[in-house]
């Protein structure tokens, strides 16, 4: 998850064994936007399948941190919650984006939309206890929402500030949602995103005076996992034996060492002394999938990496939309990802829809229709000497990305080498992380190679990137729409989002596709995936293509429960 | 005394420009913790509520630098080194510093006393039978060792004893992951294999500069007259080797001796970063990575602080050793 390091002499070394190696492709979920979340979920029970294996067994995660664990496991601390989120701390309900947003209730059996969804009542699960004996209730619920309006460091997702909360009441085991405005897409974040935490450890001492800064050192939760031993090189997570979904976890123990670097976390997983990977491992096939048939990668694509071309007048160039259609048109992005990512990320299309996985947004038909379903170097190529420019006169543009990103670069150097012909020269900028991050918020670019983060549908992804009140003057950091780009009738489709029906958000999203590709204010080349690598000698029940139940990188929180009620050793079967 | 009082000035002096450099070279850095926390969050959280964490943290942009400067004098004086806001956000500065500091030593300190010492020992061997097979031998070669980068030594030796040889030496890490510390037999041969390499590295590469400086000494040394007298009065070629030559020609390699091991605490940083090697290194990398102030901070002082240290013990030591320094002082030159 860790981006990268940079492994210069190590790849000249050992390229084959020893090459970390990465990218910040490696892909968050989830926005701090906004979605969907329609209806009530009725379904009342566990998770998606009924307990049918033994307890036993244990599994080791090999997912990069960079660090020593610091052994803190506070949720609302974004530095240490994606070990305590899933583990320990449990949504209310869970949704899963790879399944077109299919809820699992988990602390909440159900809940209930006003008409206008400016309202929500969750009913909370009877029978679960804190891990410390203590039941559960509804209290507990309102407490963690009002801690984050108490405590603004807490609200992660701006859910008092951006969402409009206005109130959270708990009544019996009914808890009650206020919004200012209709709330839809915020379900994603305050029912999936947020942990809820015990009132009567975190109203406490210095829990209570410091939520935010408290350390947590011995979580209390209702998640399938305890903490037990923590030390600096190593998480040992034991089952909890009242977890409410009785005969689950299967898998007694979880071990989660402190991965400094790729290279080390790759040889691991490549032995199978770790079973469940979640970075970029370069050549996969030799240094993976070779060593052991029962080793297996599957990385679902979430969100896009793009070229971001800076639309404000002051740039000359990037502004002028021929030039943008014919650098989207020129792009070969089979070989930009079959090159630059191995192979290991799909193909992103002009639209900015991820496919397959939000398949049903995509309009196939206006992208071909758009002649954006396949390159059109000539038409790019024309589009360009309209401009005046050729391969002998080209126009000069330099794009800037992330030192360290090798597979960034390696895309980067295939796009060059395509633009070239249709008569624009691009220079290759490396920056650091920080300096890269500054010319990008305040707009101080040509081009820059970037990817967002997204969340449940195309929406929040597109939103981000394209909402006029994302933006900013130059030289002002924009929140995320740092190309700039303003337009009206766009902001309008995505102030209908909230209230549509689910075939009117659809249609919203075709829309929005659809200006994508008149405008292109964005030109996505790959799409950026869960990198997902996972051993099957001894665990079985992980998610596939073919049952896609939860994001699979261990960092996904808390996409990590559901792999983790999931997963189950076959030798403890016997 | 007056000569003490003097190192003893230069020693606060110091040591105050170099807290100032320190408070303010890392403000002059590209980037801000808040980025930071931004791209590892991958942007999807709230930056005025992340911004808000990093207040409660104790980070405090707003604030008049003057003000900021002078709290932070007081507290690096205290002890009070605040909370990190880097990757390791919310973990007490000190804590995670005690963490790191006995790998630090141990490692790199064993390593430095022992090249040290074998430095020495080869090297009085060497000017002893000067021309002979061993003088022939070492030097040259430790004088190419020396020569090479570190950190290309150490990726060398993890491609030729670990990757080479199927990891039967770890490559990565102070012990096996799956461990608890406990003074277990397996737990300590675990810290050693992980040890291995790293020494190793750090030995191959600084114990030739030890052994070329004592070879010369001892030369210089052999060719005086008490050592000529020694051999006059029929003493053994041993003791004459090492009370009488060695031990004089000893004295200008141990000043630099004492420095070095004022740099132990600043660990060998490309060695752990390397081997991934959790000491204070590995730990300054980490912190300027992600702007972590109080970490880069507390950090910087520890080096600062254990140079001085290592500069004025040296000094001490020297005015006890060598009267001359202590005259030439007397005389207010």
């Amino acid at each position: 998850m860790k981006p990268t390091r940079i492994t210069f002499a190590i790849v000249a070394l050992s390229a084959s064994l020893l090459a970390a190696a990465c990218s910040g492709s490696t892909t968050a979920n989830n926005s701090t936007s906004t979605g969907n979340g329609t209806g009530t979920s009725a379904r009342e029970g566990g998770s998606t399948d009924k307990a049918s294996h033994k307890q036993g067994g244990s599994l080791t995660i090999a997912n990069t941190q960079g660090q020593t664990w610091t052994c803190q496991f506070n949720p609302f601390n974004p530095a240490v919650n994606p070990v305590s989120l899933g583990f320990v701390y449990e949504p209310l309900v869970y949704v899963n984006l790879l399944q077109d947003q299919k809820e699992t209730p988990m602390l909440a059996s159900s809940y209930q939309w006003s008409a206008d969804k400016t309202s929500i009542v969750f009913t909370m699960r009877q029978n679960v206890k804190w891990n410390d004996g203590q039941p559960f209730t509804a209290d507990d619920v309102a407490y963690t929402f009002d801690t984050m309006k108490r405590v603004p460091a807490t609200d992660l997702y701006s859910l008092w500030t951006g969402a409009g909360l206005r109130s959270v009441t708990a009544a019996g085991d009914k808890v009650t949602m206020t919004f200012d405005q209709a709330a839809g897409p915020y379900f994603f974040n305050f029912a999936n995103q947020v942990g809820i935490v015990p009132k009567h450890i975190f109203s406490t001492g210095p829990a209570a005076a410091h939520p935010d800064t408290w350390d947590d050192r011995a979580p209390v939760g209702t998640g399938p996992y305890k903490v037990d031993p923590c030390s600096a090189n190593n998480i040992q997570y034991v089952a909890n034996p009242d977890y409410w979904q009785p005969g689950k976890p299967y898998l007694a123990k979880i071990q989660y060492p402190a991965y400094l670097d790729n290279g080390p976390a790759n040889l691991d997983l490549g032995s199978g002394k770790a079973q469940w990977g979640s970075q970029f491992i370069p050549n996969i096939k030799a240094l993976y999938l070779n060593k052991s048939k029962d080793n297996h990668t599957w990385s679902p694509p979430v969100t896009n990496v793009a070229i971001v071309p800076n639309l404000d007048p002051s740039h000359a160039a990037t502004s002028k939309l021929p030039v943008r259609q014919a650098i989207t048109l020129a792009l070969d992005r089979q070989k930009i990802a079959l090159i630059g990512e191995g192979g290991q990320q799909p193909v992103a299309n002009q639209t900015g829809v991820v496919v397959p996985t939000f398949q049903k947004y995509y309009d196939q038909a206006a992208v071909a229709a758009a002649g954006y379903d396949k390159p059109n170097p000539d038409k790019a190529k024309s589009l360009m000497s309209g401009l005046g420019y050729s391969e002998s006169n080209p126009l000069k543009l330099t794009i800037i990305t992330i030192t360290g990103y090798t597979d960034w670069d390696a895309s980067l150097a295939v796009v060059k080498q395509q633009l070239k012909p249709i008569g624009i020269d691009l220079t290759v900028s490396d920056l650091a992380q920080q300096t890269f991050d500054d010319r990008l918020y305040n707009g101080n670019f040509d081009l820059a190679y970037y990817g967002q983060a997204g969340g449940p549908t195309p929406y929040y992804e597109l939103r981000q990137m394209l909402y006029s009140k994302n933006s900013a003057p130059i030289g002002k950091p924009a929140s995320f729409n740092y190309e700039r780009y303003l337009n009206k009738d766009v902001d309008a489709l995505f102030d209908k989002y909230p209230t549509a029906d689910d075939a009117g958000q659809v249609d919203i999203i075709k829309q929005v596709g659809a200006a994508m590709m008149r405008d292109v204010p964005i030109i996505p080349t790959t799409e950026s995936v869960n990198w997902f690598q996972y051993n099957t000698e001894d665990i079985a029940g992980w998610p596939t293509e073919a049952d896609p139940y939860a994001q699979p990188a261990a960092f996904n929180v808390p996409d990590v429960e559901q792999v983790l009620l999931h997963v189950y050793s076959k030798s403890a079967q016997n | 005394m007056p000569y003490l009082l003097r190192r003893l000035g230069f020693f606060l002096l110091t040591l105050w420009a170099a807290l100032t450099l320190n408070f303010f070279i890392p403000r002059f850095m590209p980037g801000s913790p808040l980025q930071a926390l931004r791209d590892r969050t991958h942007n999807k959280l709230s930056p005025a509520a992340l911004e808000q964490m990093l207040t409660s943290y104790g980070f405090k942009p707003n604030e008049n630098v003057l003000v900021q400067y002078v709290d932070y004098l007081k507290n690096m004086v205290t002890g009070q080194w605040g909370i990190s806001i880097g990757a390791t956000l919310g973990e007490p500065v000190t804590r995670i510093v005690r963490q790191a500091l006995p790998w630090t030593l141990g490692l790199v300190g064993v390593t430095t006393v022992l090249a040290f010492l074998l430095g020495s020992l080869i090297g009085t061997v060497a000017g002893w039978r000067r021309g002979g097979r061993l003088d022939s031998l070492l030097p040259p070669a430790f004088v190419v060792t020396s020569a090479l980068p570190y950190f290309w030594v150490g990726l060398l030796l993890i491609l030729v004893f670990s990757v080479w040889t199927g990891g039967v030496l770890p490559s990565d890490f102070n012990y096996d992951s799956g461990m608890q510390p406990a003074f277990t037999p397996a737990f300590v041969f675990s810290v050693a294999s992980h040890a291995l390499l790293p020494a190793a590295t750090i030995l191959i590469t600084s114990i030739g500069g030890w052994i070329l400086t004592m070879r010369n000494n001892m030369i210089t040394t052999l060719a005086e007259d008490y050592v000529r007298m020694g051999r006059a009065k029929g003493l053994s070629d041993r003791r004459i080797m090492t009370a009488y030559a060695a031990r004089n020609a000893m004295l200008p390699n141990l000043a630099g001796f004492a420095m070095s091991l004022g740099f132990v605490i600043a660990g060998a940083i490309l060695v752990e970063y390397v081997f991934n090697y959790p000491g204070l290194g590995y730990l300054l990398y980490n912190a300027v990575q992600n702007t972590d102030y109080p970490l880069m901070q507390a950090l910087f002082m520890l080096f600062t602080v254990a140079v001085l240290v290592a500069v004025l013990v040296c000094d001490i030591a020297i005015a006890i050793l060598d009267p001359r320094s202590r005259e030439r002082d007397r005389s207010g030159r």
